[in-house]
């Protein structure tokens, strides 16, 4: 075992500063709530007051109102559920005039995930929210990642080249800030990161669900009315700790927004020192919905404790493991080892 | 309607009480001033989940079975996955995390001029039934409710004796005959219909209960021109019209409307059902 880092001696709760930064986006904690997860913001306003949350993403839009899949959308599996909602929303339009008001007047930060059903409806989207432009969206996070849309959406998805067209267009179309949302189900992260930075995107979030599938065996058919969907919840968070760390190891200057299965200040804290800058709360939305600022409130406490005195100071930190000494076949004489 | 805005509570198991057939109810108690379900409507339900780590990661929707003015409440169950068999197990004084009440689409209260209710209850799907029972009775209204109610066998049928004590009349079917008609719940249900037609008497119904039979009740009812409410469960992860799990394919200005949020009770001819 290796004996566990103290920075400093432990601190007093209220020494550690979580301020932090996203880019060049300031937030006040790095617990914000995932896309998806969190509806438009409104539907938790009877359980907590939003502006204990750093941010939030809505949910997925597209420049024109979706109604969504079939029954069965979800089902749930070992720490985690299966989902293939369709991408429902309520469009671009109505996004601005009839949620946008309300999220704004919050004062956290807005991030509007979007999305098109090809090339050209993307960048449509883009435009359509540029609207949104000092007005209260802060970032666009583009997902080029969500499993549940069917035309040639994967390649947006996996392939670095196309990812770079389609970012370079649509931060062309735009004055907002785009942040890409990867897919784990691309082959090389750090290379679509590369991608995408290079096409102007200013940061990205990872990771979005991992396509799976659930059998039920009694009726021989899927769980899902359309076979697969996207996993995610806790059963997710190591691959999302691996994928965070590969991309900040290969890209130390991206910033990175990790989610994957977040439901402790433990959790985050793994996140933002495996190289998240910020982090969102999506499945345990679900059972607990004023668990951001739960979360916000453990890591406040852990930090403390392990003598953190602010989330930069433990971004993508980690050590590797020391090595073993050399296998003999004969233990050092007793005296000689070090 | 207006409906008081969800919360979510942590309450505690106060008793589990084993009923025959492999149902339980689980009562517990949560804040008393106010109790969040106090003004609790038949089909509204609320989401549970025990204090057991991560895993089965969402809570469980439950109708609320009774619930008083103090915090305590109740609902029923049977073991069928991983939660509920959890639920199933716990003991008194264990904390539950409660959020409710949730869904705004209700069961109508009966009138004393007005039609018939016929409570159309299977398996599970008993106790927002056996809530709008008591309720009817508490308003002096028994006599304008009835409840059909079918399982496998008599012991698939639960909580007559609060019916009885209501002085609510009850039609029972099961399939092996055990009790009442020998059948699905659909046997005394078309022999009601056929006698409130034959007496020009007006009818509703409500029904709630597993999918089959909610789809032949419907099929019934719009056959018979007998409005109609089904009270649906669906699989959701957070009952409060975030996850979208839930959707139940309407017919209208949308294909899909949300059990959590506009329902659990849809009108029947509404459902798009084949």
């Amino acid at each position: 075992m290796t004996a566990p880092v103290r920075s400093a001696a432990s601190l007093r709760p209220e020494q550690v500063e979580l301020a932090c930064r996203f880019g060049s986006l300031s937030l006040p904690h790095p617990i914000m709530t995932a896309s998806g997860c969190f509806a438009y913001g409104d539907k938790f306003a009877p359980f907590f007051d939003l502006r204990r949350i750093a941010g939030l993403s809505t949910k997925g839009i597209s420049p024109r109102p979706r109604p969504g899949n079939p029954l069965p959308r979800i089902c749930e599996t070992a720490a985690g559920m299966l989902n293939s909602i369709g991408l429902e929303n309520v469009g671009a339009q109505a996004f601005l005039s009839e949620k946008l008001p309300w999220l704004a007047e919050l004062g956290i930060s807005v991030w509007v995930n979007f999305f098109g059903e090809d090339m050209d409806s993307y960048v449509e989207c883009a435009r359509m929210l540029d609207a949104g432009h000092d007005r209260g969206i802060d970032v666009l996070e583009m997902n080029i990642s969500c499993p549940n849309i069917k035309k040639g959406g994967i390649e947006f998805g996996t392939v670095p080249a196309v990812a770079h067209e389609l970012t370079k267009r649509c931060v062309q179309a735009t004055r907002i800030p785009i942040v890409v949302k990867l897919s784990p189900n691309a082959a090389d992260l750090p290379a679509m990161a590369q991608a995408v930075a290079e096409a102007g995107a200013v940061g990205v979030s990872l990771i979005n669900t991992i396509t799976g599938m659930a059998i039920d065996v009694r009726t021989r058919q899927p769980r899902l009315a359309t076979t697969y969907g996207g996993l995610s919840g806790p059963a997710i968070k190591p691959i999302a700790l691996r994928m965070i760390h590969q991309v900040h190891r290969a890209m130390p200057q991206l910033p990175i927004c990790g989610m994957g299965g977040i439901t402790t200040g433990e959790d985050a804290l793994e996140f933002l020192m495996a190289g998240a800058s910020c982090v969102q709360v999506g499945t345990a939305n679900f059972a607990q919905p004023a668990i951001g600022p739960s979360i916000r409130d453990e890591l406040r406490d852990l930090m403390a404790e392990l003598g953190i005195a602010r989330p930069a100071d433990v971004i993508g930190c980690i050590r590797p493991v020391p090595p073993e000494p050399a296998w003999a076949s004969e233990a050092p004489e007793p005296g000689s080892a070090s | 309607m207006v409906t008081p805005s969800p919360s979510q509570f942590r309450a505690r198991v106060v008793d589990t009480r084993a009923l025959v057939g492999g149902y339980f109810v689980l009562s517990m108690e949560g804040p008393a001033q106010p109790a969040p379900l106090a003004a609790v409507i038949p089909g509204q339900f609320v989401m549970l989940r025990g204090e057991w780590g991560r895993d089965p990661i969402n809570p469980r929707a439950f109708s609320v079975l009774d619930s008083d003015g103090d915090g305590r409440f109740s609902v029923m169950l049977k073991a069928y996955g991983r939660g509920t068999a959890r639920l199933c197990a716990m003991r008194s004084g264990e904390p539950v995390t409660v959020t409710g009440p949730l869904g705004q689409g209700t069961f109508v209260s009966p009138s004393a001029h007005g039609p018939t209710q016929l409570l159309v209850a299977g398996g599970v799907g008993l106790p927002p039934l056996h809530l709008q029972a008591r309720r009817a009775a508490a308003a002096g209204l028994a006599s304008r409710v009835e409840l059909l109610y079918g399982g496998r066998d008599r012991d698939d049928l639960v909580l007559l004796t609060d019916f009885e004590g209501w002085g609510v009349r009850m039609h029972l079917a099961t399939e092996d005959g055990s009790l009442g008609d020998r059948g699905f719940v659909t046997v005394p249900l078309q022999r009601r219909l056929q006698a409130a037609a034959d007496a020009g008497e007006a009818l509703q119904i409500l029904a709630c209960g597993p999918t089959p039979m909610l789809r032949a009740v419907r099929a019934m009812g719009l056959r018979h021109h007998v409005p109609t409410f089904l009270c649906l469960e669906e699989e959701m992860a957070c009952g409060f019209g975030v996850c979208l799990g839930c959707a139940v394919p309407v017919y209208g200005d949308k294909p899909y409307e949300y059990c959590c949020t506009e329902g659990p009770v849809f009108e029947a001819r509404r459902v798009r059902w084949s």
